[in-house]
């Protein structure tokens, strides 16, 4: 579905010095510098895989999603989408695939969405039958029929959202790409655009390559993560192995009946405390664990207490902290 | 032949969006509208009758002051039929990164914005019929007959998709600079003074009107002017002219978007 072979993009920029000077300065001389924005990226997905593809901000997340939707041209390497080279563009390869971006609108700002959708119906060819189909299934599953002929601009950050995502959905895409489609909405809203793509996904078997700094949205949609790091692939693989990526350590929550104020017993499992100091979650090596927690029981007055994987959410944190974690877990 | 249903289709529907898009800031639009019909009156109507000392007698090269008016009133006319056209739209697509969304759509940057221009012109026509017929209960129009109109109509079509080609092109600069409306304020200047739009070329000297014959200029302002005025004949010079100039500019415009394209970063995507 998609092959990605040592895909590289680089990018020159010029640099300029601060200042008025520096910019008149730029006007006669200038100092171009090569970034690689992705470097050598090997990447295989297959029908109907859900992939997340994570990293910090600048890793080059959005630059593989450009290159992997043909809006920009890769500088080396190989790519293939759905059987095409997404840089050319053809007309069969575009109505295939479906682009969301949550800082972005594809929807016209000054019309009502239903005459956005009009219009992409005619771009994709929908025949009128599936289209009104389409919209009226998609429109009961979010709950915006009252919306859809409510100027766009009017309608908040969540509706809006809801929209693109339809928009995006109409034609019915072998592949969807979703850059950050959660971004800056409530916790419900979240939720219910996450259900709505995977209930959408589970019924048409649609590949969805997604990027989000939401890990709730990975945790919950993808079965496969990538990772990537200064523009190269620095993990891939189920989520499940990626939760242990961190060796072998658990997360322990314990609850106490009192406020502590002896806590240096804990420091050495990297303690978070609530303010109350009243609970705290404890990372704490497998080996030992039984003993560990025999101790904490024992000296302190805890009331309840739970073990977890380590959450996603935290092993992202550690190798964003520790990148040199991530070289030495490749070079094995 | 069903290809082509299914592309008209996508055609129309464009043009209503961009119908509805223009439409829909109701006093932007009529500014649009009444603008050049104010221009007309506060700049050129009192600048040319003080020129002419309000003497109908007095000529200047070869025009009478109700000539002159008349002359300057088809250049408003033409203004609205055949130059009215911006690429802010489209420069302003480049520049946020909005273009994204067509690289992505079965349907093409260019055609997206043809149908848009389309959809302009549409409307120009219908402002310009407006204008034109309002001005009927003035005293302007002295050499008014139906052929010339209409020749002078479909000529102005011709200069609209010349126009429309350099204006594309003056938007695809944005690839490469921030704002591009300098450029085509530029360009609108250099083209009101050499096309005739401000002064007629007869009062320029000899050798300038020789060398401009050879410059796309007077073929959109001084020509469908003087069409309109009767000049039938200059009508298939101009088309010749024109058409032969569409075709490096529409050219380049290919090539320019190529390079572009090449260049394109999706920034702020």
């Amino acid at each position: 579905m998609i092959i990605a072979k040592g895909l590289t993009k680089e990018f020159i920029s010029y640099q300029k010095r601060p200042g008025l000077l520096g910019s008149i300065s730029s006007l006669y001389k200038r100092e171009y510098t090569t970034k690689q924005a992705v470097n050598s990226f090997d990447l295989e997905i297959k029908k109907g895989e859900i992939i997340g593809l994570l990293g910090p901000n600048g890793a080059g997340k959005t630059t593989l999603m450009k290159m992997f939707t043909g809006i920009i041209v890769p500088s080396h390497g190989q790519l293939e989408v759905l059987g095409f080279k997404p840089f050319e563009r053809h007309k069969e390869f575009r109505k295939k695939i479906a682009l969301v971006m949550g800082q972005k609108s594809q929807l016209w700002w000054d019309i009502p969405a239903l005459d956005s959708f009009l219009l992409l119906q005619k771009y994709y060819e929908v025949p009128q039958k599936q289209f009104k189909e389409r919209l009226d299934y998609m429109a009961e599953l979010l709950d915006v029929q009252r919306l859809l002929e409510v100027h766009v601009r009017k309608l908040s950050l969540g509706e809006r959202m809801k929209m693109e995502l339809m928009a995006s959905l109409l034609h019915n895409p072998e592949v969807i790409f979703l850059d950050e489609p959660t971004i800056g909405l409530d916790l419900v809203a979240q939720e219910k655009i996450r259900q709505f793509v995977k209930d959408f996904q589970k019924e048409h078997q649609t590949t969805i390559i997604l990027t989000s700094h939401y890990m709730a949205d990975v945790s919950e949609l993808c079965q496969r993560l990538v990772l990537i790091f200064e523009g190269q692939k620095a993990f891939d693989g189920a989520i499940s192995e990626f939760e242990n990526f961190l060796g072998n350590e658990k997360s322990i929550t314990f609850h106490f009946e009192e406020s502590i104020n002896q806590r240096t017993p804990f420091d050495k499992f990297s303690p978070k405390w609530n303010p109350e100091f009243t609970q705290v979650e404890l990372r704490m090596p497998i080996e030992g664990l039984r003993q560990d927690c025999i101790e904490i029981l024992k000296n302190f007055p805890v009331t309840d207490f739970a073990s977890d994987n380590v959450p996603i959410e935290n092993v992202m944190k550690t190798l964003l902290n520790n990148p040199e974690i991530l070289v030495g877990k490749n070079n094995h | 032949m069903v290809r082509i249903i299914t592309n008209l289709q996508k055609w129309a529907q464009t043009l209503k969006i961009c119908w509805s898009n223009l439409l829909t800031y109701r006093v932007n639009f009529l500014l649009q509208v009444l603008g050049p019909t104010f221009v007309f009156f506060f700049i050129k109507y009192n600048l040319w009758s003080t020129i002419f000392n309000h003497k109908s007698d007095i000529v200047i090269q070869g025009y009478h002051l109700p000539e002159m008016l008349e002359y300057h009133l088809w250049g408003l006319l033409i203004s609205l039929w055949a130059t009215g056209h911006n690429s802010m739209n489209l420069a302003e697509d480049i520049r946020l990164g909005r273009i994204s969304n067509y690289l992505i759509y079965p349907f093409n940057f260019w055609e997206y914005h043809s149908a848009n221009f389309l959809a302009f012109q549409v409307l120009q026509l219908g402002i310009g019929l407006i204008t034109f017929t309002l001005f009927l209960y003035g005293d302007f129009y002295h050499q008014l007959s139906l052929i010339p109109f209409f020749k002078g109509l479909v000529y102005c079509q011709l200069v609209g998709i010349f126009w429309f080609g350099v204006q594309y092109m003056l938007g695809l600069m944005a690839f490469w600079l921030e704002e591009t409306w300098i450029l085509r304020v530029i360009f609108q200047m250099i083209t009101s003074f050499l096309s005739g739009a401000v002064i007629p070329l007869e009062f320029y000297p000899k050798w300038l009107t020789q060398i401009l014959d050879y410059t796309p200029f007077p073929y959109l302002g001084y020509y469908p002017i003087k069409i309109f005025m009767g000049d039938s004949h200059l009508m298939l010079k101009g088309i010749f002219a024109l058409c032969l100039w569409m075709l490096p500019v529409f050219l380049l415009n290919r090539l320019i978007w190529k390079k572009g394209m090449r260049l394109y970063t999706a920034a702020g995507m």
